[in-house]
């Protein structure tokens, strides 16, 4: 994995946690919104986090998947306006999305883990499914 | 590189108990097309079932959830064969002559995951977005073998939509073409020579290339691990580049969308006229932010490299793809070289929210592909393909829901291919 | 029958007079006068001008609150379909008074309003607001202004769904429509690529939102001999709101003096701000401009002095263009006072 000693996951998405808990830090709050966690994301920025992935990764709509998650550095370098410029404008792209407020079954939940997770996984060079099976092995 | 495309009009579709094109009728035995998708291992181990049927222009069928749309083609001269490093073998692509069967097209369709979107209509309001409600469609509704996982499955669908139109295109190889076009771009220095006093243009094509269901391959490489590159436009028109994205229906690429790219076609037009159309260079839309930065350096690198006076730039997606947009933009730009954009917005459902989630003053040369949020209603059709398990049910009325009369209210990004930003359509938004 | 309009317009177009009549106050005037007979004609009788409001543009311009409550009066009274001012070109103070008048009718009465002016007048500033129709510099543009108004009134009195603004031809008002243009996405890139290649005008069709970005200067060096001024857009003002600084869409800022002053207090300062909860800023106006931070750093040495005046307004809806040119006057009392920083306080 990319960077693995330097990184930071913060996520909502518990099958991502489990799938990576073993290669880098990995802070999870599974009761937070989407929303919630670019706020996170935002405020490590501030905080002079480098921000390594792209907090709108993925093309299902803020309003549609629950789960995010974003790659920060583990510790913070030094405050760049252009990250936080683009930490702030995801905020709100996210914000323009009428709230759907559907009921997601189980296995539509599943999926968008696993989207994201992946997404997120190939972003830093990590074998998703070499994750997927150490869970699955357990 | 010099291609002949050689146009065959489809004019209808019928099952039959034969495969041939006869007088711009495809008749298409199912059962056939079915056995050679099936010769494929991965297609055996995944996709439990696929079932053809047949939408028209006009009629009143919604298909629904829509994976790809696929133009049936056959290369009949010069080397390479279709979806090189897929279906055929990795040659290049991109000279010689390749018959096209125009009109129609293969549709996949069924649930991948369960979020699935993704309508065409072949009538009513919602096909005036579509521009596969325009096309005899033959559509392969697939359905997973049990406990499959999603991107096993995804990718036996995809090979399962590229080999199915495989098969109907070789029923074109033999057919007389009703007409017949030639493109032809040159080295750099032969271009040069040609047409010393028209502006060098070229088009920075930015490629999906975030993950699982958002891939796109060329010549059979994922995108994302791919460096900016060099490609001659007829390899484009020529299959080189199919798509695996399956999320954000509007503004997704489809592979019929690649074979068929209209900036490509409308470079084209200009070629040797007012312009020199000098290539194409494609870019990726990763989500590591340092790929973000090397690809985007090396759009602007060789567009500076090849001496391009201007590039057009389209997208493909929402979000992450805005920070690529603008950073290929914003450097191209800072080389000196022109630039002129193709996006969509999505300005919120109400039209007042910052369309983009990025944005540069140099980027002031914007074509625009319409609202995405905004909001319309799809009256109910007689007949559906594929199922409309995975419109979201809510009572209540609200955005994005199944009426209890069949009709749906959706944002236009439910549509396939509605606010497409390679400027596919007339679509546009003020 | 046919929809019933009120037009407005000043006294120039109602033929009383130039400059030297622009102090008249409004009058009501029984159907169309002057422009409007454009109107009427175009609308063909499914629109008609029932009354006709004329106010000299002086007059408008000093006496704002009083014209604009007259006319209101008329308005709700004669219950249009729909307001139409001006069209205004390039006249300032009218195209000022048409935007104006036209908002309150909107908003305070809810009916229906349009007018026209160019794009450079002053008055175009509320085009996000209220529509407004594009027209030439002079009045010479009314033969082509007023068919594209009298469409677009139509539309507005049948409650049709508007169009996109280069369709129904408005100022783009910062809501995006969507329509279907003649030639497709690509078509279009390559032609305005070719123009923008020839050095020739082309219009982008979603302009970048545009960001005023002010470069920060370089750091101040020694900050224990700076003098320091403090200046804030949270509408900190003396008790009582001596120089009447508006709660929203401010017309001046105020220049306070605080020498010698150790903090505010409850007693002495509060928010003339109108668009936050004043509770704690009035509590502890410190809070929105830290004089007493700022003292206490003078007393450390940490800066060299805090300087001895203030300047406040109030951010809250005020346009770009009046928050510019307060920032650029008192920007240069600053620098003639030897001031080295600012801190710039918002809320």
């Amino acid at each position: 994995m990319k960077n693995a000693r330097d990184s930071l996951i913060i996520t909502n998405n518990p099958l991502l946690a489990q799938c990576m808990e073993d290669c880098c830090e990995i802070r999870l709050f599974p009761e937070c919104s989407y929303r919630e966690i670019l706020v996170k994301v935002r405020d490590l920025v501030y905080a002079g986090h480098t921000l390594y992935t792209h907090p709108l990764s993925g093309s299902v709509k803020p309003n549609e998947t629950p789960y995010k998650s974003v790659v920060v550095s583990k510790v913070p370098h030094a405050f760049s306006a252009e990250q936080a410029g683009i930490i702030s404008e995801c905020i709100q792209a996210a914000d323009k999305f009428t709230p759907r407020n559907r009921e997601l079954t189980e296995t539509v939940r599943r999926d968008f883990q696993l989207i994201d997770y992946t997404l997120l996984a190939g972003a830093v060079d990590f074998d998703a499914a070499a994750g997927l099976s150490k869970i699955k092995n357990i | 590189m010099k291609l002949e495309l050689g146009f065959i009009e489809i004019k209808d579709i019928q099952f039959s108990n034969e495969c041939k094109v006869e007088n711009g009728t495809l008749f298409v035995d199912a059962e056939a097309v079915k056995a050679f998708v099936y010769e494929d291992d991965d297609v055996k181990a995944c996709v439990k079932s696929a079932c053809f049927d047949i939408a028209r222009p006009g009629e009143s069928v919604r298909i629904t959830p829509v994976k790809d749309v696929i133009e049936p083609r056959v290369k009949v001269e010069g080397p390479g064969g279709e979806f090189p490093g897929v279906i055929a073998k990795v040659d290049t692509v991109g000279s010689g002559k390749t018959h096209v069967l125009r009109g129609m097209a293969v549709v996949t369709a069924g649930k991948i995951v369960g979020f699935q979107e993704g309508i065409i209509d072949m009538t009513g309001p919602g096909a005036e977005y579509t521009p596969f409600s325009k096309l005899l469609n033959l559509v392969m509704v697939c359905e997973p073998v049990e406990g499959v996982h999603q991107h096993e499955y995804e990718h036996a669908v995809r090979i399962a939509g590229l080999r199915a139109a495989t098969f109907i295109g070789e029923l074109g190889r033999s057919v007389t073409p009703d007409e017949v076009k030639t493109f032809e771009t040159f080295g750099i220095k032969e271009g040069i020579e040609k047409f010393p006093n028209l502006p060098r243009v070229g088009y920075v094509h930015m490629l999906q290339s975030q993950g699982l269901l958002h891939d796109t391959y060329v010549y059979g490489v994922d995108a994302k691990r791919s460096l900016t590159t060099i490609l001659y436009p007829t390899e484009t028109m020529d299959g080189a580049i199919i798509s695996g994205n399956c999320v954000s229906a509007c503004d997704k690429n489809t592979t019929y969308h690649h074979q068929n790219n209209p900036v490509v076609a409308d470079l084209f037009e200009q070629h040797g006229r007012t312009l020199n159309y000098v290539c194409n260079i494609i870019t990726n839309e990763n989500v590591y932010l340092a790929d973000k930065q090397r690809s985007s350096d090396w759009s602007a690198k060789l567009c500076r490299l090849l001496d391009l006076d201007g590039v057009i730039v389209s997208q493909e997606g929402f979000g992450n793809p805005d920070t690529d947009l603008i950073m290929n933009t914003k450097k191209i730009e800072q080389m000196g070289v022109k630039t002129t954009i193709i996006t969509d917005e999505y300005a919120g459902q109400d039209g007042k929210s910052q369309s983009l989630a990025d944005a540069d003053p140099l980027a002031d040369a914007v074509v625009t592909g319409g609202n995405a949020n905004e909001v319309i209603v799809l009256p109910p059709m007689e007949k559906v393909i594929g199922t409309l398990d995975y419109v979201d049910k809510i009572a209540g009325g609200h955005a994005g829901s199944l009426r209890p009369d069949g009709s749906i209210e959706a944002e236009l990004q439910v549509i396939t291919g509605a606010t497409n930003e390679m400027g596919f359509n007339r679509l546009s938004a003020r | 029958m046919s929809y019933r309009v009120v037009h407005y317009i000043n006294q120039f177009f109602a033929n009383i007079g130039g400059e030297e009549m622009a102090h008249v106050a409004p009058e009501l005037r029984e159907g169309f006068v002057g422009p409007g007979l454009a109107f009427n004609q175009a609308w063909k009788g499914e629109a008609e001008i029932v009354a006709t409001v004329v106010c000299g543009d002086s007059h408008f311009a000093e006496h704002e609150k009083e014209a604009k409550a007259q006319i209101l009066a008329w308005v709700r009274e004669l219950k249009p379909d729909l307001f139409i001012a001006g069209p205004a070109f390039n006249a300032g103070r009218y195209g000022y008074a048409c935007a104006n008048v036209a908002l309150a009718v909107k908003e305070e009465l809810g009916i229906p309003v349009l007018t026209g002016m160019y794009e450079e007048n002053p008055g175009a500033d509320l085009k996000d607001k209220i529509l407004i129709v594009p027209t030439a510099n002079s009045a010479a543009g009314m033969r082509k202004a007023a068919p594209v108004m009298a469409k677009l009134a139509l539309k507005l009195m049948k409650g049709e769904k508007l169009g996109a603004s280069c369709e129904d031809g408005y100022m783009p008002n910062g809501v995006r429509v969507n329509f279907f243009e003649k030639e497709r996405g690509s078509k279009r890139a390559v032609d305005m690529l070719l123009k923008k290649l020839a050095d020739k005008p082309f219009t982008t069709e979603y302009p970048m939102p545009s960001f005023d970005r002010v470069a920060p200067n370089p750091a101040v060096k020694d900050l224990s001999h700076a003098t320091v001024a403090l200046c804030t857009s949270g509408g900190i003002v003396p008790k009582g709101n001596p120089d009447h600084i508006e709660s929203s869409s401010a017309s001046h800022y105020g220049e306070y003096c605080i020498k010698g002053v150790e903090k505010l207090t409850a007693e002495t300062h509060e928010t003339a701000h109108g668009g936050y909860d004043p509770v704690y800023a009035n509590e502890n106006p410190n809070r929105v401009l830290p004089v007493d931070v700022m003292r206490e750093f003078e007393r450390e040495g940490r800066i060299g002095k805090l300087h001895d005046y203030f300047y406040t307004t109030v951010g809250n809806g005020t346009s770009v263009a009046n928050a510019k040119k307060f920032a650029a006057e008192y920007a240069q009392k600053l620098l003639q006072a030897g001031v080295n920083a600012v801190i710039m306080t918002s809320t």
